[in-house]
This record gives structure tokens, sequence and C-alpha cells, in this order.
């Protein structure tokens, strides 16, 4: 079976909401800034919830943010 | 670092601090002669109540200096946020220390089952615990740093 990653759009999506800051985003996601350092690295898978509430806060849809691609 | 990783720093060296302990101890014990029950059961006392209160104090004492740091360097107050990730790798590294432990465990059953005494068995039953604990710390940092 091939494998899969969850990859994502954060830091861009930061820089076009003004230039928003990990620690403005940890705040309103509610988790720490590393937990966000983590995900902009793709160290870090986020929790359906997590996933969810980061594209509320950027006011886009979920397959905006986080996309599941095969490995390279 | 997050307060979280500076916490887990200080639970590897209060337990690397209670091993040193632990095999000095044990070495004079063993200089001494055969061993002797009472003194091992202290000893087991000892390093569990050890174990406790080295890291609370050095919990304590991280927190305080690192927030005075904090505060110098940035004027904000440090955050003692916990979230998923932090409970994630607590929960996968706890898993990592059991695995490690029952191995533990388990060759100290068969240190006894292959004749040594009932004394043998119980120092790596204790000492089982704080390898453990030093695996689960440097598993907690490992996922830290490398993601998971």
């Amino acid at each position: 079976m091939e494998k899969y990653h969850i990859t994502n759009n954060i830091r861009k999506l930061r820089f076009e909401h003004g230039e928003m800051t990990q620690k403005d985003l940890a705040e309103k996601a509610g988790v720490t800034r590393q937990t966000i350092i983590a995900m902009e690295q793709d160290k870090y898978s986020p929790s359906l919830e997590l996933a969810f509430r980061i594209a509320l806060i950027f006011g886009v849809p979920l397959e905006e943010v986080f996309s599941y691609e095969p490995e390279k | 670092m997050s307060y979280k990783q500076k916490s887990v720093v200080i639970s590897l060296a209060s337990h690397i601090l209670v091993l040193a302990y632990f095999s000095i101890k044990l070495n004079q014990f063993y200089k001494a002669g055969p061993l002797v029950p009472s003194q091992v059961f202290r000893l087991w006392g000892v390093i569990i109540v050890l174990m406790i209160l080295v890291n609370i104090v050095g919990n304590i004492i991280a927190n305080i200096v690192s927030s005075v740091i904090q505060m110098a360097r940035t004027n904000e107050v440090e955050d003692f946020v916990e979230d998923e990730r932090d409970k994630v790798i607590e929960l996968k590294s706890a898993r990592n220390a059991y695995i490690v432990s029952s191995i533990c465990v388990a060759l100290s059953m068969l240190a006894f089952v292959l004749g040594q005494p009932a004394l043998v068995m119980f120092n790596l039953l204790i000492l089982s615990g704080i390898v453990g604990g030093i695996f689960e710390d440097i598993s907690q940092l490992v996922m830290y740093r490398k993601g998971f």
C-alpha cells in the first residue's frame, strides 16, 4: 500500500492573513507555539478538531489548509 | 524550548541522579558483603521518595528560573499550556517506557529463575523502574525534536 502523509499551507495562510504570527495563531487555536511550528514543518499531524479550528480561524475550507498526499 | 520540554529535561536529570545514587549505594552494599534484606528494602523506599522529591523540587525551581528569565528577556509571562501534541507525546513515550520496564521486569524474574538470590531480583525490579523512567524522558525529547 502506498504511504501517504498530511501536508499543510499554514505558513502561506498566515502571511496572507496580515502576517499573523505563530504566537497569534497558537493563541487563537488554543495550542502552544511549538505545536504550530511542528505542524508547519510537517512534524505533527493535528487532530481533526484542531484542523477544523485552524481552517475556521483562516476562514477557508479544511482542504485549503490540509492535504493528504503520497510520500515522495 | 516549551515549558513541557523543560520539565522533561528536569525529569531526565532527576532520573539520572537517582540512578547514580542507586548504583553507588548498591556498589557499597556488594563491597560490604552479602546483601542484607533490611538495607535493600530501605534503599527501595529512599529511591521512591527521592524520585518524587527531586522531580517536584527540580520542576518548581526550573519553572521559577525560566519564568524570571522569560520575563526579563521578553517582558512576557511564561506559557504553561499543555496541548494535544504534548498529550500524544506523553502517551506514546509512556507506552515505550512500559515496554522497556516490562522487559526489565521479565529479565529480573529470569535472574531469579536462574538461581540468583531474591534480593538481586528486587534490586533489578527497582532498576527497571528507573530505566523505564529514563527511557520515557528520552522518548519524549526525541519526539519533541524530530516529530512523529
